[in-house]
């Protein structure tokens, strides 16, 4: 267990169980093999929720539990070392739910010295945590329920009277349950996936603030201001740095749009000319972007202040990404800039993750272009392609469950698409996870492979293969063949998936960005440097990438204990049978049962169920986990 | 990040000597630091006489076998560059890591530079004088020169 503040390093020292129907709160120390086994973040919320969480219960019900985590590199000078991760089983695809945040908040817990914070049951009434160090307490949050995530926390911030508290926090989507509800620190930064917000929201859970001023001490520090230095000189170098720095992540809108692997019209197209000129990174920058800004102890800074100065849109907020950019823009068939940014801004008020609320306004209007919904149905909206009043008035809707319409878009593509006959062969989610912007057409272990095994859904961080298409000569250092870059090819999707989904389990896990990860510090020798001279641990190559795969296994047991098969890792109808019609990508689909095939294989899980083996999770460590899933007769053998 | 563990051999952003005050949505980051006063307010009210120059760097440093942790010092500081470590109960500020500032070191985009005062307020000059110009001058004149 724990340790005394002389043996362990880096490692947060304690962690918070709150019963919040009990109202009671218990401190305890983080044990030692959480962290050397899930290091912290997404992995030991993984582990909490495996051990802890009754299979089967209802996301929005007082049994499911919602975990929050960061890990060893918070807080110290690892570059980008501004993550948290919160998880629990998601409202949106009933499997495990995860997101991830930037910002300082995550830093600041690490001051107050804790790694997890877990929540049980349901408040009577609406409460917030307050962590100030020590001294925890659950706050009446009656007077902040209906407030937007701004307000709510400049209210907190004044009642506590220290303007240095960092605040994270549901908006009004949190708290009507609205499936694809978010969390948001720091007014701008968003743990958007999976619905983590609803199951807030459902346990009369506001914001927990807090408020850290202890220190955190690392093993080697002259070796951590070593590898900060060489650190430095990779994503300085690296080819993906002028990108962010410059544009931020609205930079990749033009890399993807001229691979033809860009969403548009909710994927009926994956190119348009359009872009170029209106959602394209250099227009941001000119049109909105004032201030460059950054996350916690981060070299890349690929954020933003940005601001509309007037017309309808006006609007300030920080860093409206890429994804944003997809979500009102491109993929609603929307190029007027400005709108985006403003609904973008409106998402992060109202707590919405922008991707899944984005898609569900660009699926309802195929529906319209369809004829499956008519004015009627929308009650007043006229959701035709590039609408952007109607955008911004339908995630109002959502976020508020006003009406029959904003019921039906609160509770997500799939759920709605089951309401409205015909429209299943355009809904464009995995798992209940609404896809990201790029196109999987265009990118094969990327999108093809990489969103329809990710464990939490349609999804493209737990992969990121981004290394794939770019550094060919990374390529065959890696996987024995430049092919393994090339963007359409399956003959290397599952080795190139199975590796970044190890790598990306690290990043969420320590917890730092994948940004800085996503190329410069992509190799696990360059990690096992990190972990080192944070902990001390003397760990090697072959030690990152075993807990990168136990990581995944077990968020995949977690997932099989609530029901997944291999009929769950797939693709929309639209990607695996109709090609892109126009563009660089044009003619292809996703052909997903190769590179399945070879990942399973790869994996060391049963082709048939998609199962783990017993082999496979023993060699990890985990053969309580396969006596688990044995017990249930969901193991390979 | 850098300076808390250069000074403090730990990490704590109230051990840092550069406090960054943030103010996001205005776009204001700023970091706030000793100046290196000439006239040294700190020192002047120093009860013990603590405070005093080093020559070779130009810094203003705390001589911690004289302070006695009053404070004065922190409340005499017209920027708040003086500020209080919880664990060593002392006053601490910039010492400019006595010639070369770990900030500067890390510092990806060389947004903090150590530079000698002339080459600061002539940069300065520079700059402020290529704004006025800019304003007046057309496109092509300040290309080309007037010709």
């Amino acid at each position: 267990m724990g340790g005394g503040d002389d043996l362990r390093h880096a490692v947060p020292e304690n962690i918070l169980r709150v019963d919040l129907t009990r109202k009671k709160v218990v401190k305890q120390s983080l044990p030692d093999e959480l962290a050397r086994n899930y290091l912290g973040g997404r992995g030991a919320n993984a582990k909490i929720l495996w051990d802890e969480l009754k299979a089967g219960v209802d996301p929005l019900s007082p049994d499911n539990i919602l975990v929050f985590g960061i890990g060893p590199a918070n807080g110290t000078l690892a570059p980008a070392s501004g993550r948290y991760n919160v998880s629990a089983k998601s409202p949106l695809t009933g499997f495990f739910g995860d997101a991830n945040s930037g910002g300082h908040w995550a830093a600041e817990l690490k001051y107050a010295g804790y790694g997890n914070l877990v929540f049980y049951g349901r408040a009577d009434k609406p409460v917030y945590l307050w962590i100030d160090d020590d001294d925890v307490e659950l706050r009446d949050a009656t007077r902040l329920w209906g407030k937007d995530t701004w307000e709510t926390e400049d209210t907190i911030t004044e009642e506590l009277g220290d303007p240095e508290i960092k605040v994270a926090c549901i908006g009004p989507a949190g708290e009507n349950l609205v499936r694809c509800a978010c969390v948001i620190n720091e007014k701008t930064r968003a743990a958007g996936r999976t619905g983590m917000g609803a199951v807030m929201g459902s346990k009369n859970l506001k914001a927990i603030a807090v408020r850290g001023t202890k220190s955190v001490k690392v093993a080697d520090p002259e070796g951590l201001f070593e590898f900060r230095k060489e650190a430095n000189a990779l994503i300085s170098t690296d080819l993906f740095y002028e990108l962010y720095a410059k544009y931020g992540t609205p930079g990749l809108m033009t890399i993807y749009n001229e691979f033809g692997a860009q969403t548009h019209y909710n994927s009926k197209e994956g190119y348009a000319k359009k872009a170029e000129d209106n959602l394209y990174g250099e227009v941001y920058v000119e049109r909105v972007v004032k201030h460059v800004s950054a996350c916690f102890s981060c070299p890349l800074h690929c954020s933003a202040v940005y601001a509309v100065d007037s017309g309808p849109y006006a609007c300030v907020g920080e860093s409206c990404e890429y994804e944003n950019l997809t979500a009102y823009g491109s993929r609603c068939g929307n190029y007027n800039l400005e709108s985006v940014v403003y609904a973008s801004t409106l998402a992060d008020k109202l707590g919405m993750d922008t991707i899944s609320s984005g898609a569900t306004i660009g699926f309802a209007m195929e529906c319209w272009e369809k004829g499956l919904l008519d004015e009627k149905s929308t009650e007043g909206l006229i959701l035709e392609w590039g609408n952007a009043e109607a955008i911004i008035e339908a995630l109002r809707r959502m976020a508020y469950r006003k009406g029959k319409f904003g019921n039906l878009l609160a509770e997500g593509t799939k759920r709605m698409s089951e309401k409205i006959p015909g429209s299943e062969k355009f809904a464009i989610h995995i798992k209940g996870l609404d896809t990201p912007a790029v196109d999987p057409r265009g990118m094969m272990a990327y999108g093809g492979l990489g969103y329809a095994v990710a464990s939490r859904g349609g999804d493209h961080l737990r992969a990121l293969a981004a290394l794939g298409y770019s550094l060919p000569g990374k390529a065959k250092e890696l996987f024995g063949s430049e092919e393994a870059a090339d963007r359409f090819s399956i003959k290397y999707a599952a080795p190139v998936v199975k590796f970044h989904e190890e790598m990306r389990a690290i990043a969420d896990s320590l917890d730092i960005c994948k940004y800085i990860t996503r190329t410069a510090l992509l190799l696990p020798e360059i990690m096992a440097k990190l972990i080192n001279v944070l902990t001390g641990w003397g760990i090697d190559r072959a030690g990152v990438l075993r807990i990168g795969e136990r990581i995944v296994n077990i968020e995949r047991a977690f997932n099989v204990r609530e029901g997944l098969t291999r009929k769950d890792d797939t693709q929309p109808e639209r990607f695996l049978k109709e090609p892109l019609k126009s563009g660089p990508s044009a003619g292809h689909v996703v052909n997903l049962k190769p590179m399945l095939d070879d990942y399973y294989r790869l994996r060391g899980w049963d082709l048939e169920t998609g199962y783990p083996t017993r082999g496979k999770l023993e060699e990890l460590g985990l053969s309580d986990v396969a006596d688990e899933l044995k017990r249930i007769g969901r193991l390979a053998e | 990040m850098a300076c808390s563990l250069e000074h403090a051999k730990e990490f704590n952003p109230l051990k840092s000597r550069i406090r960054v005050v943030r103010k996001k949505l205005q776009g204001v980051f700023v970091p706030v630091h000793c100046l290196q006063c000439t006239s040294m307010p700190c020192a002047k009210v120093c009860p013990v006489e603590a405070i005093y120059r080093d020559e070779n760097t130009w810094a203003v440093l705390i001589d911690y076998d004289k302070c006695i942790g009053c404070g004065e010092c922190a409340r005499a500081c017209p920027f708040g560059a003086i500020t209080y470590d919880p664990d060593t109960k002392q006053v601490i500020k910039c010492d400019l890591c006595g010639g070369n500032p770990k900030c500067v070191e890390y510092c990806i985009d060389k947004a903090i530079q150590f530079l000698p005062f002339e080459d600061v307020e002539r940069n300065k000059r520079f700059v402020h004088v290529d704004k006025v110009a800019r304003a007046y001058l057309t496109d092509k004149e300040w290309a080309e020169g007037m010709i």
